[in-house]
C-alpha cells in the first residue's frame, strides 16, 4: 500500500485499512508476555492448567480481541466520550465508597448485577482520557502554568482520595501519578514541578506516620528492614529476593524452583509472578521479560510522538505512564527496592481486572495509531 | 502557507513540549527499567550463592532421627533394659492452624476423651512451632494405620515409630538401672547451667532422660548422638520428599554390660518374697557384685510412661519402701555381724582368743545389765562367734576400746562409699572416740557403755547391706581389700576389677582364726546357723555370721522376743555368707527387715539359696560339686560274678528288668 493510496479522502476509513494500522509488532510483543505469563503459572500450579494458567490465556485471548476491537474505535468517539467515561467512574468510586463489597479489609469492589468490579480501575482510562481531553483544548502557556491547572488537579486529587481511602494505596498512587505525568507532558512549568516535588518531599513522613493504616505503615516500615520480621511482613520480601537470587544467571529450569513450587513465594502467581520466572528462568529471562517492556513502552511513546492530535499524543503517553509505572513499581517491590503495596506485573500476573484495563488502554493506543491524523475538533477553553 | 504556520504555531508548541518531555519519560523510564536490570545483576549473578543457599534452607529440613538407646545386659549378656518400638502420633503446630478442628478430627480416629481433648488443644497451642507435641503412644497397628492413611489432609498431624525403653524383668533390676523419664525443665535448665546448649533431642517428643541408677549415671553414654533425615519440605512445613542420600545415620548409645547376674538376681528377689530388705552378693576374688536386690520393689516400666499420682502416692507411702534402694540406701545396725570386724579387732590388740569368758545370760556394768540372748557358759573366742555370745563380745570390746574396733571395720569397708559407677550410696556411721567427739554437740566423750554396745554391733555403729557384703568379702579373700565392681564395661571398654587394690592391714593368721568361728557357725552343730546353712552340694560348705539388730528401746522386764509385736518394731535379721570355705568364691549379705524371730531364721536361709544358685552357676564349681564322690572298694569277685548290680547313682532311675513286677 503506497502513500499516496492512503491520503485518498476516506481510504483511512476503510476497516481493512484501519487493521493494517495496527501496529502488528506491538501486538506479538504483548502475546510474548502474556504467554511467558500463563508457561509460568503452568509451571507454579505445578505443572497444570489449572487454576491459574488457562484462565489467564483465555482472558488475554477475549482481551487482544477487545483491543483491536477498540484500535478500530475512532478517535473523535473516544474524544467525545473522555469526560462522560471520567465522570462514570467518579461516580462508581463515590458508589464504592457507599456501598461497596469488602475484601481483605478494603473496599474496593462493586457488585451490579452479576457483574463484579473494581471501579478504580475504569479511573486509571477515565483519569487519562479526561487529562487528555482537557489539556487538547488548552494553550500551552495555561498548560504551563495558570489558573487552568486547578481543574486537572481536582481531577486527579477526587479519584485518588476515593481510592486512597478504599484503602487501596498502590492504585491511589498509580492515578495520581498517572495523572501527574499527563500534566507533566503537557509542558507544566518546571518551578512548578520542583515546588511539587519539594513539597511531597517533606510530607512524606508525616504522611507515612499518621495517615496510612496500620498494615501499610507496617509494609512501608518492614521495606525499610525487611530482615526485621523474616516470617511476618518482611516474609514477602526476603522470600521473593531469595527466588531471585537462587535463579541465578540462567535460572533453576521450568517447573525446578522450590521456592515457587513449595510455596515460600507468597503471591507467587499474582504480585510475585516475576519472581517465579525469575527463579526457574534467572537473569537470562529477567532480562528478556524487561526488554519486551522496555520495548512496549519505547514503541508507545512513539505511537504518542506520531499523532498528530494532542488528545492522542497525551492520552497514549498517559497509558504508557500508567503501564510503565506498573512494570517499575512491581519489578521494584519483587527486587526489594520498594516496599510491597500490591501491584502487579501487567500481563504476566494472573488477574483479569488489571488485564482489562491496560488492554483498554492498548486499545487506545492503537486507536490512536491507527487515527494518528485525524482531525479532533480544537475543543479550545472548553470543558466539553 | 502562511497561514498553516499561524494555525499550527500553538499546536507546534505543544506538540515540542510534548516531544521533549516525552523524550524525558522515555529516558526515566529507560533509567528506571536499566537501575532494576542492575539490581537483577546483583541479586541473580553477584550474590546468587549467597540467595542458593537460603532457598536450600527453606527448602530442605533436616528431621532429628533418635538414636537408640544404648543396651544394659547383666554379665552373661541377658538383656536387662532395652527398646521397643513405639507408634506414636504427633501433631505440631502450624500456621493459621485450626487446632480444636484438629483435635476433634484425631478424636474420631483415635480415643482422645473431653478432659484430655483440654489438654492437648492447651499442650498444641502451646508449643513453639514446629516442635511437635505427642497426642498418643503406643497406638495398636490399627490405629497407626488409620492415621498414617488419613495424615495426609490433617496438616501438622504425624504418626511415626519411635522406640520405647522396656525393662523385661520389670522390678528386678528397678534399683540398679533406674529408669528414664520425660525430660522436664529442670533438666533443660541444669544442662545449661552446666554451660551446654541443651541436646535438641532433650526436646524430642519421647525421648526420655535417665532419672535414677545406670540410666542416669550413664545417660549421655546410653543416649548415643542424633542422626538427622534430610527432607524437603514445602511453606507449611509439610514433607514432600525424602532424601535418603543426604540423611546423617544416628550413632546408637552404648551397651553396657553390668556384673550382676539375672538368674542370681532373681532367685534372689524370688526368696524374699513378701519380706522388705536387701541381698547383695559378690564374688570373693575380684569384687563383681553379682547380686543387688532391694525388696519390695517397683515396676520400672510404668516411670517410663509416667506415673499417675495416686500410684506415685502409694509406692512411696508404702511402710516397707519399695523406692529405697535398701542396698546402697538402707543404713542398719549390723548386730552380731558385726562380732567378726570385733574379733579381729581384739586379736591385732593382742587379745589371746584362748581366755575365756564366762556368760550366765547377763551381765552388770555400769549400772544396768547387759543381757545375752542365752547362758553359753565359759567362752573363748571360736566359741563366742560360733555362739554369738553377747557377754564375751560385751567385754571384749570394752576391754579395746572403739577405736581399734573402727580401724578395723574402716579397714573392711564400712563408714565408707564405693565408686561403682552409680550414685545413692549412704555411709552409715562407724563410731570412734575421735567421731563422737566431731559429731555430738553435747556429749562429746565415749563412754564405756558405748564401747559395750559397739560390741555387738549396736549403738554407734550402722551399715548399708553393700558394705555388709564388701565386709564380707574381704574377710573371705582374706588377702585383698576388694572394691566392688557393678559396671563390667561401658561400650564394649571393661572397667577396672575390684582386686586391684592394696593388701589388708591384717596378717592372714588372724583372719583365719575369725573366718573359723565364722565356719563353725554354719557347719558346727551347735553353730547359729548350722541347719540353715546346709548348702547340699557335697564338699562345698558355707561359713556365716546371724545378726540380730534391734530396732527398740527395751524396757525393763518387757519381752525382748519379736514375735507377736507390729512389723515396724521387730528386730531386723542378718545374714552374711561366703563360700566354698575352704577356696572362697562368694560372699553374701542378706538383710531382712523387721524379719523372723533373730539369729537364723529369716536372713540365712534367704542366703543359702541364692548362695546355691551362685555356686551352681560357676562352671569350676559345678564341676567340683558334681564330681562323684569317692566310692568304697568294691569286692572284685562280686563284680566278677555279676551277682549284685553296682549301686545306682542317687538320683538316676532303678534299671528296668523285664519282667520283674512292678
Amino acid at each position: 500500500m503506497t502513500s499516496g493510496g492512503l491520503t485518498r479522502p476516506g481510504e483511512r476509513d476503510r476497516l481493512i485499512v484501519k487493521f493494517a494500522e495496527i501496529d502488528w509488532t506491538f501486538c506479538l510483543i504483548l502475546c510474548l508476555i502474556a504467554g511467558a505469563g500463563g508457561m509460568m503459572m503452568f509451571s507454579a500450579a505445578p505443572n497444570s492448567w489449572e487454576p491459574w494458567a488457562a484462565p489467564h490465556l483465555i482472558r488475554f485471548g477475549v482481551f487482544f480481541v477487545m483491543m483491536i476491537v477498540l484500535a478500530m474505535v475512532d478517535l473523535r468517539l473516544w474524544f467525545t466520550l473522555a469526560y462522560p467515561i471520567y465522570a462514570v467512574a467518579l461516580i462508581l468510586l463515590v458508589g464504592v465508597e457507599l456501598f461497596g463489597d469488602s475484601a481483605k479489609g478494603a473496599q474496593r469492589w462493586l457488585e451490579v448485577g452479576p457483574l463484579r468490579f473494581q471501579p478504580s480501575e475504569i479511573m486509571k482510562i477515565g483519569i487519562v482520557l479526561a487529562l487528555a481531553r482537557f489539556y487538547h483544548g488548552v494553550s500551552a502557556d495555561s498548560a504551563r502554568f495558570s489558573w487552568w491547572l486547578l481543574v486537572p488537579l481536582f481531577l486527579i486529587g477526587a479519584p485518588t482520595l476515593l481510592v486512597a481511602h478504599q484503602p487501596d494505596l498502590g492504585t491511589a498512587i498509580l492515578i495520581a501519578a498517572t495523572g501527574l505525568a499527563i500534566m507533566i507532558l503537557a509542558g507544566l512549568s518546571w518551578k512548578v514541578i520542583a515546588a511539587g516535588i519539594v513539597s511531597v518531599l517533606v510530607s512524606i513522613p508525616p504522611f507515612i506516620m499518621f495517615v496510612l493504616h496500620d498494615y501499610q505503615r507496617k509494609r512501608v516500615m518492614t521495606f525499610l528492614d525487611p530482615e526485621s520480621d523474616p516470617s511476618g511482613s518482611g516474609y514477602h520480601i526476603l522470600q521473593s529476593k531469595i527466588a531471585l537470587g537462587a535463579g541465578g544467571l540462567l535460572g533453576k529450569g521450568y517447573g525446578l524452583g522450590s521456592q515457587s513450587q513449595l510455596d515460600f513465594l507468597p503471591e507467587k502467581h499474582t504480585d510475585f509472578m516475576f519472581a517465579t520466572l525469575a527463579e526457574e528462568f534467572g537473569f537470562a529471562g529477567c532480562f528478556s521479560i524487561l526488554f519486551l517492556y522496555g520495548a512496549i513502552i519505547f514503541m508507545a511513546l512513539r505511537i504518542a510522538s506520531i499523532s498528530h492530535s494532542h488528545f492522542g499524543r497525551l492520552s497514549t503517553a498517559g497509558v504508557t505512564a500508567t503501564f510503565a509505572l506498573y512494570v517499575l513499581i512491581n519489578g521494584a517491590m519483587v527486587m526489594g527496592l520498594a516496599p510491597v503495596v500490591g501491584v502487579p506485573m501487567p500481563l504476566l500476573s494472573y488477574g483479569g481486572t488489571v488485564m482489562l484495563t491496560v488492554m483498554v488502554g492498548f486499545g487506545l493506543v492503537q486507536s490512536v495509531r491507527v487515527h494518528r491524523y485525524s482531525e479532533v475538533t480544537s475543543g479550545r477553553g472548553a470543558l466539553m | 502557507m502562511s497561514e498553516p504556520t499561524i494555525f499550527f504555531s500553538e499546536v507546534n508548541e505543544k506538540q515540542g513540549a510534548f516531544t521533549r518531555r516525552a523524550f524525558l519519560m522515555g529516558g526515566l523510564t529507560g533509567a528506571g527499567l536499566l537501575a532494576l536490570t542492575g539490581r537483577l545483576v546483583h541479586l541473580q549473578i553477584v550474590e546468587a550463592q549467597r540467595y542458593q543457599k537460603l532457598a536450600q534452607s527453606n527448602q530442605f529440613n533436616f528431621r532429628l532421627v533418635p538414636p537408640p538407646r544404648g543396651l544394659i545386659l547383666d554379665r552373661n549378656g541377658v538383656t536387662l533394659a532395652s527398646n521397643r518400638p513405639n507408634f506414636r502420633l504427633l501433631v505440631s503446630r502450624e500456621t493459621d492452624m485450626d487446632v480444636e478442628q484438629t483435635v476433634d478430627d484425631l478424636a474420631t480416629l483415635v480415643p482422645i476423651d473431653a478432659k484430655r481433648r483440654e489438654r492437648l488443644i492447651r499442650d498444641i497451642k502451646r508449643a513453639p512451632k514446629k516442635a511437635p507435641v505427642q497426642v498418643m503412644e503406643d497406638m495398636s497397628w490399627e490405629e497407626f494405620s488409620r492415621i498414617n492413611v488419613r495424615a495426609p489432609e490433617l496438616a501438622g498431624v504425624t504418626a511415626d515409630m519411635g522406640e520405647v525403653r522396656v525393662y523385661p524383668y520389670g522390678g528386678a533390676f528397678a534399683h540398679v538401672i533406674g529408669y528414664v523419664a520425660r525430660v522436664n525443665d529442670k533438666d533443660i535448665e541444669s544442662a545449661r547451667k552446666a554451660g551446654i546448649s541443651p541436646d535438641p533431642l532433650l526436646y524430642n517428643p519421647g525421648f526420655r532422660i535417665g532419672r535414677q541408677g545406670v540410666e542416669k549415671a550413664f545417660d549421655i553414654d546410653l543416649r548415643g548422638k542424633s542422626g538427622a533425615q534430610k527432607q524437603e519440605v514445602d511453606a507449611r512445613g509439610r514433607v514432600v520428599r525424602q532424601d535418603p542420600g543426604g540423611d546423617i545415620p544416628a550413632t546408637p548409645g552404648k551397651e553396657i554390660r553390668l556384673t550382676l547376674d539375672a538368674d542370681i538376681q532373681n532367685r534372689a528377689l524370688e526368696v524374699m518374697g513378701e519380706e522388705s530388705g536387701a541381698i547383695v552378693v559378690m564374688d570373693c576374688r575380684n569384687g563383681d557384685l553379682l547380686c543387688m536386690a532391694s525388696t519390695p520393689s517397683f515396676d520400672a516400666n510404668r516411670f517410663v510412661k509416667g506415673l499417675s499420682v495416686p500410684e506415685y502416692r502409694a509406692l512411696a507411702q508404702y511402710e516397707r519402701k519399695p523406692l529405697l534402694d535398701k542396698v546402697m540406701s538402707g543404713t542398719y545396725p549390723p548386730g552380731s555381724t558385726f562380732k567378726p570386724m570385733v574379733a579381729l579387732a581384739a586379736l591385732s590388740a593382742g587379745v589371746d582368743p584362748d581366755i575365756r569368758t564366762n556368760c550366765n545370760g547377763s551381765w552388770y556394768f555400769g549400772g544396768r545389765t547387759w543381757r545375752c540372748w542365752g547362758r553359753h557358759g565359759a567362752q573363748n573366742m571360736h566359741d563366742a562367734i560360733k555362739n554369738s555370745c553377747d557377754i564375751y563380745f560385751y567385754q571384749t570390746a570394752l576391754k579395746i576400746g572403739p577405736d581399734g574396733i573402727a580401724a578395723a571395720a574402716h579397714a573392711f569397708g564400712l563408714g565408707q562409699t564405693f565408686d561403682i559407677g552409680i550414685p545413692g550410696q549412704k555411709k552409715g556411721i562407724v563410731g570412734s572416740r575421735e567421731w563422737k567427739r566431731k559429731n555430738f554437740r553435747k556429749d562429746k566423750t565415749w563412754h564405756p557403755g558405748d564401747s559395750v554396745n559397739y560390741g555387738i554391733g549396736q549403738g554407734y555403729i550402722n551399715v548399708n547391706p553393700l558394705q555388709s557384703a564388701v565386709m564380707t568379702a574381704r574377710l573371705a579373700n582374706g588377702v585383698k581389700a576388694l572394691n566392688p565392681r557393678l559396671i563390667k564395661s561401658v561400650g564394649g571398654v571393661d572397667r577396672p576389677p575390684g582386686n586391684a587394690v592394696p593388701d589388708l592391714p591384717y596378717p592372714k593368721e588372724l583372719l583365719d582364726y575369725v573366718r573359723g568361728g565364722m565356719i563353725a557357725v554354719a557347719n558346727d552343730t551347735s553353730g547359729t546357723a548350722f541347719r540353715q546353712s546346709q548348702l547340699g552340694l557335697g564338699d562345698v560348705l558355707m561359713a556365716g555370721k546371724t545378726g540380730t539388730a534391734q530396732v527398740r528401746v527395751f524396757r525393763d522386764g518387757e519381752s525382748r522376743k519379736s514375735a507377736g509385736v507390729r512389723w515396724a518394731l521387730k528386730d531386723h535379721n542378718w545374714y552374711i555368707a561366703f563360700a566354698p570355705i575352704d577356696a572362697p568364691r562368694y560372699a553374701i549379705s542378706v538383710l531382712i527387715e523387721h524379719g523372723g524371730l533373730g539369729g537364723a531364721t529369716a536372713a540365712a536361709p534367704r542366703a543359702r539359696e541364692v548362695m546355691r544358685v551362685a555356686l551352681l552357676k560357676d562352671p569350676e564349681l559345678r564341676a567340683r560339686i558334681e564330681k562323684p564322690l569317692p566310692m568304697p572298694e568294691l569286692d572284685e569277685a562280686s563284680l566278677a560274678v555279676g551277682a549284685a548290680p553296682p549301686a545306682p547313682a542317687v538320683g538316676a532311675p532303678p534299671p528296668i528288668t523285664p519282667g520283674a513286677p512292678q
